[in-house]
């Protein structure tokens, strides 16, 4: 093929950028090979010093080139580059410009380059703070880099074999086969781009992934300290920065992972902030790893046992982070996620296998060569010790992310089960009972743990005095336990159980921090932390065991320990209730009416679908309460077919009304609706309508509407009307009425939507100097070709889980603060 | 110990995919079917009779057809599926599903839409 030479296309940014994926490559390499000689001139302090000097430089110029990638996308994205496969993939014109960032993470690419920049952002932070181990942990973090960077290369090494996918691919390289390609022009042919996909148009796209991939980077560190620890066979020294930065990455994961709970439950019609979804599950498993890993590492540094298992789940944890990107990014789950996440073709998932591949060796290497010199203690530990308990605790923990991870992971192993046993595995089809047989049991035997070893001492404890505080604690705690489960009438009695393990949980923090730490703030994180935990299970106890379905107007116990039948559960499904324009619905304590859709479709395409809920006095038939919900929905969003929507939610302190669409007309299509002709000639003339009446009030040429463009030869007439809809509630409308030149005749209508009513100012019929009567043509649309299936869900309780989150991630950072400001690392504590 | 018997319990629940003449085996017991739509006969769906009632033909990977009777609204764009995966159980000749996700082939993308009773 000769060479096209193509206008319109500005490839300098793509080649400036390109240009910074190569050094921030080579940089990272360099980097990597210099901190690694560092280490072994490490006895010669003016070369180890060089090759220092030299692996900082090297990972400063790959900083400051993983920082210009992303200026030059994103110069791509806001000045709408389109001849860019990502600019034109991602982006449009009409998309509203604070996403424009989120772009960025959309894409494989992007997410990739967020990662990295994450990494080298620690990376820096690590330099300024490793002291003796910046050698190692660098050398460690600098590979990870080297091979993130391989993720957006975007080399061909043959024909076949390509290394990663640049994200400054032009869209004719992209798409080499479409026709359009052949004219050098065809810029001018590409207008737009795909924009967003209208699902992630939502502000928790804006700040989602960069905190969720902030705290998958923050397990490298831990990571890496474990690497140089068993590197160096120094086993002292990486316990302050591994516990710090352990903590940061339990808080900022933890936030992450509940954000995506939060964003999934305030705009995405899951039904729900947690769905055991394979995309949820994969974030959560390595957070679960690392928190075990912290505790055993808390046992480790006051009494030398445990450093062998907190290795391996320290290490582990980053390692899931990969095969959690492996899960979601190469498509493997299709059959089996609700995520739209798609594959990028078979070159990932083998580079991806490739790279944990390398770093479980590099693990698996490093366990091993240390393996006899690890500190061991021979005794076995005190059965009142708080070690023994902890370590009970992250053994459970681990189960836990055991089970999670072989059913999220059944894609992956279906293949291999199939050929030895001839079964074709597949999902639970009953996934919330699945995880809940299991997880249920996890959540109140560490919720008991989590309590308890707070009033435990290392090595041993006083068992009497032991007793005598569990004991008062569990009394206050059962007393909590019976008053909610009466009040909330929880009657399944492993939910009793899971409820008193919140409450202990609850009793006991407080009760903990107040007498045994007396408030004294640095010192309280594990008591704020594991607060938060309770509350969380509290919450989520709540919300979920009476979460119920108003739109069904029975409650049904949406999960429970027995099996139902299939056709129990369809049955309880049947959740959807379809609400015709105007016609109220009753829902619960509440009458639903759907008053009508939104105006005009808004600059991105979304209908909104005003419902009015209304609560009333039964007996004095009084409205108690009066309040709106727009649920909305795109119809028919670029590139489908259907229907998109995004709920709408009422809070309450104590419970949230959430609702969705889940079927709406499409206008365009349903309306068949005719005008009809009404004569009028005084003002106070009234004309009846199907839900109301309408009075015309009389003439003005007093036309102001941004609907009709005055000209020169004009009479413009609007007829004044004033509609009244069943409730008495008063509109005013003006058609227009234009006669041109005298002899065209222009009519503008009005409408009000609500109702489904179009006004029309049909005909002026002079007959005489004083009198002229109007033909005001009507036409509504019939309420029953409008209508919404909507779902209604009540949660109640939902506050206590949030609050849960904040409060526990407020106590890592007080355990943070206390981490980064103890003098000396691995110092008794009682 | 715990280990074992948690892994034990962890795959007493793993469903299997099926076909429809296996799955009419254990009538009432759910597995998934992976097919297509079978576009050569009708679907129904009036949300002003039932709005949690939508039937359709569907074809499994061996090749048969069969009646599907979803218990939820119609999945707006399930003319475009290339594939469905339908969890549900035989009962008689009809089978009743209550979980379905697609896939559908966009201009150049592969989206995948999921519409499901239960999260």
């Amino acid at each position: 093929m000769s060479a096209t030479q193509f206008t319109g296309e500005h490839l300098w940014p793509g080649q400036l950028g390109h240009f910074f994926v190569i050094v921030s490559f080579v940089a990272a390499l360099v980097s990597m090979y210099s901190y690694f000689n560092a280490v072994r001139h490490e006895n010669d302090p003016a070369l180890g010093r060089t090759w220092l000097l030299l692996g900082r430089g090297g990972f400063m110029l790959h900083t400051f080139s993983v920082i210009s990638i992303f200026f030059a996308l994103f110069y791509i994205i806001t000045n709408h580059l389109f001849e860019y496969h990502y600019a034109w993939e991602h982006s449009s014109y009409d998309m509203p410009s604070e996403y424009l960032l989120s772009c960025f993470w959309e894409g494989q690419q992007g997410s990739f380059m967020l990662w990295t920049f994450w990494h080298a952002v620690l990376g820096l932070i690590v330099i300024k703070t490793a002291g003796k181990l910046e050698t190692r942990t660098m050398a460690v973090v600098a590979l990870v880099q080297v091979i993130l960077t391989t993720m957006i290369l975007g080399i061909y090494l043959g024909p076949d074999i390509k290394i990663g996918s640049t994200p400054f691919l032009l869209l004719r390289h992209a798409m080499q086969n479409a026709p359009i390609f052949a004219m050098p022009n065809y810029m001018d042919f590409v207008k737009d781009g795909n924009g967003l996909n209208v699902l992630l148009q939502n502000y928790w796209m804006v700040i989602h992934p960069p905190i969720l991939f902030l705290g998958f980077a923050l397990t490298l560190i831990p990571f890496a300290y474990c690497i140089a620890a068993l590197w160096k066979g120094d086993y002292q020294s990486f316990i302050k920065p591994t516990l710090a930065w352990s903590l940061a990455c339990g808080a900022v994961l933890g936030t992450g992972i509940m954000m995506g709970g939060a964003w999934a439950y305030e705009s995405l019609n899951f039904g729900g902030y947690w769905a055991w979804d394979p995309v949820e599950n994969a974030s959560l498993v390595p957070w679960i790893t690392l928190i075990a890993g912290m505790h055993t590492l808390l046992v480790f540094r006051s009494t030398r046992r445990a450093v062998i298992i907190t290795m391996v789940l320290l290490l582990l944890t980053h390692l899931l982070v990969w095969y959690s990107t492996f899960l979601t990014r190469t498509g493997i789950l299709g059959k089996t996620s609700v995520h739209a996440f798609t594959g990028d073709g078979t070159a990932l998932t083998y580079h991806l296998l490739a790279v944990i591949g390398l770093l479980l060796a590099l693990s698996i290497a490093a366990l091993a060569i240390r393996w006899k010199g690890l500190p061991r203690i021979k005794t076995e530990e005190a059965t009142l010790s708080r070690e023994f308990w902890m370590f009970i605790g992250a053994v459970i923990l681990f189960l836990a992310s055991v089970q999670i991870s072989v059913t999220t992971s059944i894609p992956v192993w279906a293949p291999l089960a199939k050929w030895i046993s001839g079964k074709d595995f597949a999902p639970p089809t009953d996934p919330i009972t699945h995880y809940n047989n299991i997880q249920v049991w996890v959540a109140i035997i560490v919720g008991l743990l989590a309590a308890t070893v707070l009033f435990m001492k290392y090595k041993d404890t006083n068992g009497k005095k032991l007793a005598k505080n569990l004991g008062g604690t569990a009394i206050v705690a059962l007393v909590l336990t019976g008053l909610i489960a009466w009040g909330q009438d929880i009657k399944t009695w492993q939910y009793d159980v899971m409820l008193f393990s919140a409450c202990y949980g609850i009793v006991a923090t407080i009760y903990y921090g107040i007498t045994v730490q007396k408030l004294k703030f640095s010192k309280l994180g594990p008591s704020v932390a594991h607060l938060g935990f309770a509350a969380v299970m509290l919450g989520i106890l709540l919300s979920a065991y009476n979460k119920h379905a108003i739109s069904l107007n029975t409650t049904g116990i949406p999960f429970n320990f027995k099996k139902n039948t299939d056709h129990e559960t369809m049955m309880e499904n049947r959740e959807n209730v379809i609400m015709f324009r105007g016609v109220p619905v009753a829902m619960g304590d509440y009458f639903a009416t759907y008053i009508g859709d939104s105006d005009v479709a808004g600059k991105d395409k979304r209908i909104y679908y005003r419902v009015a809920f209304e609560r009333k006095d039964t007996a004095t038939n009084t409205i108690l309460e009066r309040f709106m919900l727009y649920p909305d929905a795109f119809i028919n969003p670029k590139g489908q077919q259907g229907l998109s929507a995004n709920p709408s939610t009422k809070h309450y302190w104590d419970r949230d009304i959430f609702t969705y669409i889940n079927s709406a007309t499409d206008k365009s299509k349903t309306d068949t609706s005719t005008y009809r002709s009404h004569i009028v000639q005084q003002a106070g003339d009234s004309i009846y309508l199907a839900n109301g009446f309408m009075i015309f009030n009389g003439f003005s040429n007093q036309v102001n509407d941004r609907r009709y463009q005055p000209k020169e030869g004009d009479l413009a007439v609007k007829a004044l009307l004033s509609v009244y809809d069943k409730f008495g509630v008063k509109k005013d409308i003006a058609p227009i009425y234009i006669l041109r030149d005298k002899q065209y005749i222009m009519q503008v209508d009005d409408t009000v939507t609500d109702m489904g009513l179009y006004a029309r100012f049909g005909a002026l019929n002079v007959h005489s100097k004083d009198s002229a009567s109007v033909d005001i043509q009507v036409r509504q649309t019939d309420p029953m070709d409008d209508f919404i299936v909507l779902k209604a869900l009540v949660f109640p309780y939902i506050n206590v889980l949030w609050l849960g989150i904040v409060i526990m991630v407020f106590g890592f950072f007080i355990s943070l603060g206390d981490a980064v400001s103890r003098k000396v690392a691995g110092s008794q504590v009682s | 110990m715990v280990a074992i018997a948690v892994l034990i319990s962890v795959f007493g629940d793993f469903s299997s995919y099926e076909t429809f003449a296996s799955a009419a085996k254990e009538p009432k017991k759910s597995y998934y079917i992976i097919g297509t739509l079978d576009t050569t006969q009708g679907m129904q769906y009036d949300p002003r009779v039932d709005a949690n009632h939508f039937t359709f033909f569907a074809k499994d990977k061996a090749g048969s057809k069969n009646k599907v009777i979803f218990n939820g609204e119609k999945p707006r764009d399930i003319e475009k599926s290339e594939q469905i995966v339908m969890m549900g159980y035989m009962d008689g000749d009809t089978f009743h599903c209550s979980k379905i996700q697609m896939k559908c082939p966009s201009k150049y993308k592969k989206d995948q839409i999921a519409v499901g009773n239960q999260g």
